[in-house]
């Protein structure tokens, strides 16, 4: 499934022209508009204001799922962080929709079949080819098939574009740490000290 | 050039020089702490990606080692309303 919203600023010219330079949309190359637009979200992600929105839906999320857990209480709380995390990045980036559309188990489980058929098709048609020596990818694609694995719903991405949700998941990421470490400290830090001291220091920072 | 460009049309696969490779992995370098203050032509392709897995990983580690604790921390809080208000005040 092509990312259409990155896409945004091509129109669907179908010229002549324009179909020979037609780019797969998985294949797109970040062009300057692109950059500007990636470059602002991940810094959208930094700013105080969206963790501040981040770790009030997620503490929301926690006390409601608290009621109906049906896995361990850990797993649930990495779950919903996650969950949260992908809904706060608003559909943009293919990272956020792989984990929402995770949660649907059908979908998953179908295409997870459809995954595991095409892998051991290759394996068989690759074995009576090799005498001896390995045929081993070289070093840069293989990392990059780890970390397609790494991102989520990375797997089918073109080098480009697995880049760009790469450096959006990272800041993400970053972002669900810092907020979860705060969350933890406030927490840890209500039983033991006095709320207010915080709160002054909240205020001044 | 141009040999480079009539070749990525004959593969369809990619139409990705060496040149904007480059650019991408310097782009994704600034990310990673680790390789930040490097010059880019002194850390290899490889390198970069090798480290962009190795500190996702670690990010996945540090939220499920925080999921654990604020599993927690939950579980063992008293009231609801303690930490609904605690934590509003101090969001706000």
């Amino acid at each position: 499934m092509a990312s259409l919203i990155p896409n945004l600023e091509h129109s669907p010219d179908m010229s002549p022209e324009f179909k020979r330079k037609k780019r797969r949309k998985t294949d797109e190359t970040p062009g300057p508009f692109d950059r500007n637009q990636g470059s602002q979200r991940i810094k959208r992600w930094r700013t105080e204001r969206e963790q501040q929105i981040y770790s009030s839906k997620l503490i929301e999320a926690l006390r409601r799922s608290r009621r109906t857990s049906s896995s361990t209480p850990a797993k649930e709380v990495r779950e919903t962080a996650d969950r949260v995390l992908a809904v706060s990045a608003k559909g943009t980036m293919r990272w956020s929709r792989a984990i929402l559309a995770s949660r649907l188990g059908v979908g998953a489980k179908t295409m997870r079949k459809h995954k595991k058929a095409k892998v051991t098709a290759n394996r068989s048609l690759r074995k009576p080819e090799i005498k001896g020596e390995k045929r081993k990818l070289p070093a840069v694609e293989r990392k990059l098939k780890v970390l397609g694995r790494l991102v989520p719903g990375g797997r089918k991405l073109s080098f480009s574009n697995l880049l760009e949700e790469t450096s959006d998941y990272i800041a993400a990421l970053e972002m669900q740490v810092r907020a979860m470490t705060a969350i933890t400290e406030l927490l840890a830090g209500a039983g033991t000290q006095p709320p207010t001291d915080r709160l002054g220091s909240r205020i001044n920072s | 050039m141009s040999s480079r460009r009539s070749r990525s049309r004959q593969s369809g696969v990619s139409r990705i020089t060496d040149d904007q490779i480059t650019d991408l992995v310097s782009k994704l370098q600034q990310l990673i702490p680790e390789l930040r203050g490097r010059r880019s032509d002194k850390v290899s392709a490889s390198k970069v990606l090798q480290e962009t897995c190795n500190y996702i990983r670690s990010l996945h580690r540090e939220v499920d080692d925080l999921s654990d604790r604020l599993s927690e921390l939950l579980a063992s809080t008293d009231t609801d309303s303690d930490q609904a208000a605690i934590i509003r005040s101090l969001l706000m």
